[in-house]
Parts: C-alpha cells; sequence; structure tokens
C-alpha cells in the first residue's frame, strides 16, 4: 500500500495549519493512502492525532512512500525530512517576514530567517510544491521549485456542529445595547498581524464616526512581548473600555465574535492566505482589509480593499461599510460567494486532483 | 442594487471622505503623530525609528532591572510554586540584577556624554540633513509658478501626496484644491494656510520614517538645492522606496549654473552642497526603477540677458543668442519621475 506521511513543525490541532493537516490526512486515506501526522511540537488536544516526528522509523519506508512537509516556518523537522531518503512534496503555507518579528521576538525571526533557508534549500529535492494560494505558488518558484500547484487551505468554513457560545453571545448583546459597531479582527496577536494599526484605525474612527465603537481582537498571543506593548498602547490611548483582547477563545466562542461583528478589519503586513477573512464572508461579516501580501487574492474584490492603512482611511472605510446599507448588502453577498470558492468541499476536491496527479505522474497504483 | 461593486469608485469616494475631514480639521493635524508617539513609548527600540533620544531614553528605561518576576497562574498550584522559588532565589536575583543594572546604567550614561559631545560637533560642522539655506525663498516654493506643473505631473496619482520643504504650505494647498491628499513638511515651522496639513519634520527624516510604499507622489523641493551629493542620492533611493507603484517623484530645483551666479564666490564656494543638473535627477531616479524626463524649465528673465542690438546683423544676433545660451543656463526646473 503507498503512503504519504505528513510532517509539520507543531501540530495544533486548533491552528488553520494543524486543521488543515487533519483534512489532508482523512483525503489521503480517502484515495486509499496511508497516512499519518508526525511533529515536533504536540500540545496536549493533539496527541491522539500525531506522533512525535522522531519515530517515524530510521529505514525508508516499505513500499511506496512520500514525505509531505508542511512548510511554515524554520523547524528541525524539515532538515529532518531532508536527511530521509523517501521522495518529498512541499504544502507551502508561506513564512512570516523575518524583519517584521526581528524587534519584538528575535528568536521568532532566527526561525522565520531558517525556513526561508529550508525553502530554498529543499527547491532542488522535492518533487512538487503544493502551495495554499498562487501568491505563495510565486514564491515557491522564486526559490527554485520546478513543479507547484495551488490547492487551498482545508478548512470547514461551516462549522456544522458548532453553535456560538450562548455566554459570550449574551455579553456581546450587552455592549450592542450601548450603540456603537463592533470591528472584529482574528489572528495571532503577533507583530505581523498589526493588531497596533487596527487600534490606530479605531481611535480615529471614535473621534470623527462613532465614538461608541469597540474592537475585539480574537487570537491566542503570538508574541509575548506585542501583547504587552499592544496592552499599554490600548491604555495610552484611553481606549481600554473600548478594545477587547480576548487571547485564544473556543470554535462556539469564535463563532459568536463573528456572528456580532458589524465588520471584519485586516490590515496585516503578512499573510500568506488569511483563513479568518474567508470565515468573517462565510458569516455575512463585511471585510475591510489592508491590500498585502496574498490578501488581495483571498479577498478578490469580496471587500474593500485599501492601498494605505493610515488610520483615517480605515475609519472612513469603517464608517462607509458601517453606514451605507446597499454597499454593506453587496459586500455581505460578494463575500458569501467568495467564501464559496473555498469550502470545505471545493477545497477538497482541488487537494485531491493535485494529489491524483502526482501520483499518476509518478506511476503510483 | 447592483450586485458588482465599483471597487474604484468606492476607493475614491473613501478618498475624498479622507481628504475632507483632513481640511475640515476634524481631526487635529498632529493626530497621528499623537498616535505614532505613543506606539514608539511602548514598541521595542527596534520599532521606533531612528531618533537618538528617544532611542537613548528606551535604553535608560530598560536598564531598570525588575527583581520580582510575575507569579500569576491559571493554576493555583503553580502560582504558589512560583511565588515560593521566588522568595528562595530573590537574594540571588538581586544581587545580579544590580550588577546588571549598574552596567547599563553606565552604558546609557556614556552614550549621552558621547550624545553631546556630537552635538557639539554638530554645532561647528553641521550634518547636510540640518542644513538650512538662508533665505529660503527659492523658485522651488513659488507655488503659482510651479503649481501647475506638479499639478499635470501627478495626474491619475491616488494616495496620499508628500511635499517636502513645503515652506508656508501654499504649494501644498493648491494640491489639495487639485483633489491630490496632500500633506507637507518642512524643518521650518511657520504658519500654513487654513485646513493645510504641514508637518515640521527634515525631509530625508520624515521619509525615512513612512512606511514603503506609503506615497503615491513625492515633491522634493529645497532641500534639493543645499543638501551634499552623497545626501542626494540618498534621498533618491528612500524615495524608491516609499512611493508606491504607479506613483510620481517630481524635483524643482535650481539648475546649479543658475544657483551659482546668483551667489558671492565664497558663499557658492563654502556652500555645504548645491543642486544638481536635471540630468542628474533622471540618472539617479531611473536606477530607481523610475522613468524622468524634464518637464519644465524657466529661463533667466529677457532683462538679465546679453540683448542683441535692434537690427543688427543676424551673424552678431545669432552669437548674442549663443552667448545667452552659454552665459546664462535656465534658472531652474522640474524633474518628473514615473514609477515604472
Amino acid at each position: 500500500m503507498s503512503a504519504i506521511h505528513q510532517f509539520l513543525p507543531t501540530f495544533a490541532a486548533r491552528d488553520a495549519i494543524g486543521n488543515h493537516a487533519l483534512h489532508v490526512r482523512q483525503v489521503l486515506r480517502g484515495m486509499g493512502l496511508e497516512s499519518e501526522i508526525y511533529a515536533e511540537g504536540i500540545p496536549r488536544p493533539g496527541r491522539r492525532d500525531a506522533h512525535p516526528y522522531r519515530s517515524f522509523g530510521r529505514k525508508p519506508a516499505p513500499g511506496r512512500t512520500w514525505l509531505l512537509y508542511q512548510l511554515s516556518t524554520g523547524s528541525a523537522v524539515a532538515d529532518f525530512v531532508r536527511a530521509r531518503p523517501e521522495p518529498k512534496l512541499v504544502n507551502y503555507h508561506n513564512i512570516t517576514t523575518a524583519s517584521l518579528f526581528a524587534p519584538w521576538e528575535p528568536h521568532v525571526a532566527v526561525e522565520c530567517r531558517e525556513g526561508r533557508r529550508q525553502l530554498r534549500e529543499m527547491a532542488g529535492e522535492v518533487e512538487l510544491g503544493v502551495a495554499v494560494s498562487v501568491f505563495n505558488e510565486a514564491e515557491l518558484r522564486e526559490a527554485g521549485y520546478r513543479d507547484t500547484a495551488v490547492a487551498p487551505v482545508l478548512v470547514d468554513l461551516d462549522g456544522a456542529d458548532v453553535d456560538a457560545d450562548p455566554e459570550v453571545s449574551a455579553r456581546l448583546e450587552r455592549g450592542k445595547r450601548a450603540g456603537g459597531t463592533d470591528w472584529l479582527f482574528v489572528s495571532r496577536v503577533a507583530p505581523h498581524k498589526c493588531q497596533h494599526d487596527v487600534v490606530r484605525a479605531l481611535a480615529a474612527h471614535r473621534r470623527l464616526y462613532d465614538p461608541h465603537a469597540r474592537l475585539h481582537l480574537v487570537g491566542a498571543a503570538g508574541s509575548g512581548a506585542y501583547v504587552s506593548m499592544l496592552e499599554r498602547y490600548v491604555a495610552a490611548l484611553g481606549l481600554g473600555g473600548a478594545v477587547t483582547l480576548t487571547g485564544s477563545v473556543s470554535a462556539a466562542a469564535l463563532k459568536s465574535y463573528y456572528r456580532a461583528a458589524d465588520v471584519f478589519v485586516c490590515l496585516s503586513e503578512h499573510e500568506g492566505f488569511c483563513v479568518p477573512v474567508v470565515e468573517a464572508m462565510r458569516l455575512s461579516v463585511p471585510v475591510v482589509a489592508f491590500a498585502s501580501t496574498a490578501l488581495p487574492e483571498t479577498v478578490a474584490g469580496a471587500g474593500v480593499l485599501l492601498e494605505a492603512k493610515d488610520p483615517l482611511t480605515v475609519a472612513a472605510a469603517v464608517a462607509r461599510v458601517s453606514t451605507d446599507d446597499p454597499l454593506r448588502a453587496q459586500l455581505v453577498a460578494a463575500g458569501l460567494r467568495r467564501a464559496a470558492d473555498f469550502s470545505l468541499e471545493r477545497s477538497t476536491r482541488r487537494f485531491t486532483e493535485v494529489i491524483a496527479r502526482f501520483l499518476a505522474d509518478q506511476g503510483a497504483p | 442594487m447592483t450586485d458588482v461593486i465599483d471597487h474604484r469608485r468606492l476607493l475614491e469616494e473613501i478618498d475624498a471622505e479622507v481628504r475632507r475631514r483632513r481640511e475640515s480639521g476634524d481631526l487635529p493635524a498632529d493626530f497621528e503623530r499623537e498616535l505614532d508617539l505613543a506606539f514608539a513609548r511602548f514598541a521595542p527600540v527596534h520599532a521606533i525609528g531612528d531618533d537618538f533620544d528617544q532611542v537613548v531614553e528606551r535604553a535608560e528605561q530598560s536598564a531598570f532591572v525588575d527583581v520580582l518576576a510575575p507569579t500569576q497562574s491559571a493554576q493555583p498550584l503553580v502560582g504558589h510554586v512560583k511565588r515560593i522559588i521566588r522568595k528562595a532565589i530573590i537574594w540571588e536575583v538581586r544581587y545580579v540584577a544590580q550588577q546588571v543594572g549598574g552596567f547599563s546604567v553606565a552604558i546609557t550614561r556614556a552614550v549621552r556624554l558621547l550624545g553631546r559631545r556630537v552635538d557639539a560637533l554638530e554645532e561647528v560642522a553641521p550634518p547636510p540633513a540640518r542644513l538650512r539655506a538662508a533665505g529660503a525663498t527659492t523658485a522651488s516654493l513659488d507655488a503659482g509658478r510651479w503649481g501647475p506643473t506638479v499639478v499635470a505631473a501627478l495626474e491619475g496619482v491616488t494616495g496620499r501626496v508628500l511635499h517636502t520643504e513645503c515652506g508656508d504650505g501654499a504649494l501644498v494647498a493648491l494640491l489639495a484644491g487639485a483633489g491630490f491628499d496632500a500633506y507637507g513638511a518642512d524643518p521650518v515651522e511657520q504658519a500654513a494656510p487654513a485646513g493645510v496639513e504641514v508637518r515640521t519634520d527634515e525631509a530625508l527624516d520624515h521619509l525615512n520614517a513612512l512606511p514603503d510604499g506609503a506615497l503615491g507622489a513625492l515633491v522634493l523641493s529645497g532641500c534639493v538645492e543645499r543638501l551634499p551629493a552623497g545626501a542626494l542620492t540618498r534621498m533618491a533611493v528612500v524615495a524608491g522606496a516609499k512611493v508606491a507603484e504607479g506613483g510620481v517623484v517630481v524635483v524643482l530645483s535650481a539648475d546649479p549654473r543658475g544657483w551659482e551666479r546668483g551667489r558671492s564666490p565664497v558663499d557658492a564656494d563654502l556652500a555645504s552642497g548645491r543642486p544638481l543638473r536635471a540630468e542628474t535627477w533622471a540618472h539617479l531616479l531611473d536606477a530607481q526603477q523610475f522613468r524622468s524626463e524634464v518637464a519644465a524649465e524657466f529661463a533667466v528673465p529677457d532683462g538679465e540677458t546679453l540683448q542683441a542690438v535692434p537690427g543688427a546683423d543676424p551673424v552678431l544676433a545669432a552669437n548674442f543668442a549663443l552667448l545667452n545660451q552659454l552665459l546664462f543656463p535656465p534658472a531652474s526646473y522640474a524633474v518628473v519621475a514615473s514609477r515604472r
């Protein structure tokens, strides 16, 4: 029996890449392949789904086996995979530009640089590079990958089994009674996600348009130094009562935040795809985003894409989206159509096609 | 209601709203600056730019070593264990912290002293970026003269337009009136027309502080006539980074030959910098992925040139014209560079 095993630096069942890896495993098994997940870091909730990467046998795996490396940062796992005799594939999620992290978390910047090095060095050793966006595919090409394909992140946008958290929804509803729009941004709180720019825009928006506007920054801390700065920045601007940093939340609570949001504001400097933007569109939240890296491709005209992110421009864009009902309806409709492009069903079909074609080229049964 | 969103029009309307709000003064002119300063207070030293005093101040703040590590934890037992460990080793942590703190204070003090020496040196030999030519009324600040050229050059530009060394902001006001989201920067604080945003800042300092691709267009004047060649070369590189794709750089400058003619030999020889020729700007900007052309040249007024005797021999008249060309090259020029 043929096998494609996945390797990741960290397997966190709740993050986008961890979820993607689980869906990929399901797809591969559905194609009649053996498939397991191996990782270096495996936080507790993921331990029944993944194995420590060093437990992968020292000898070449029996039968026809390929190793699929989920590349998103620098890791010892990449060097382990490179040293293996089995043919390899890379699934590329992009690597944050090191300079965006360097002032805040130098060790993360080192990992990012290491990731870029591994990306380049693996180019000649990999049979196929699968990118989650055209933007990422261009980076693979630039790094020297000859055979590439695009297949979006596998994510269950419908979250059919998850209802909104009634407690969180009730709290958000109470906030709404005081009036004012609810801004939402969902992501790890990290320098390249630029939550501080969203805070700046909120400050301008409250001053000019809506003194009761609130901002919910949902996501786990990706940088302790940045989170600490952000909290102090919010306090210094007198926005303590208007900005909430929720930290990591459950899927149910996340749904509550999406349901309560009037607008999703993403001002990231670096995104390889940006799943939360698609989630927002799927849940009928209009998107205002800064046109950086892969965001123009992900948004694809279904949101307001800004070329500048100075506070006044963002504030004006949000005010427009909040008050112009026909525009809002158009954005919601366009968002739903765009989100449908990334439904789990479609993305799974695309991923399956890519892998099936690859296996056929390799002469696998 | 149509299903298709006219994004171009929507962004233009948002831009227009931003301009209207800026002109109305609803948002204080220094609002964004205040946000920047608040950010700089808390961001790591590498993320706050190159301001020497701000960086040293941060180093001084960081010299304080807090020996009381946080002990909070979601799990009560872990918090308790942390408190016990902290109590057990605090004497050692204090001992080490005293030495680290003493070293840091000594270093930051040394840097402060060094900074003062550099300040003293700069009093004697000012660095190019701080030089301000006497009599700032150069041709480049004459909004009436240069306005039409600049407005024509900026046609189709979107995003913010910066005019460096904008003086009293007359050209900025003219650009804003023509529908551009324009603001100015000038090292000398002076009253600007109502609703015109002018920041007190050196051209290079201001440009360096902007994110890459932040500008739709950049109009350079004033500084381009008094900075040395090295600083102007740097200016071209920075312009290349800060102007977005599809953007425009306009250089308004005196011609070096005309500039020299208007000064005493001593002033001209001892000036720290001098303007470049239009061709040199074109060369510098083309190296930064621009396509440049000389858009306008202003000649020396007729009254200041050699006049041919009425009815003179055509050969004599031609020689006069040639002499005028050699003796009185254009007084000033505009180079327009579009991003390729």
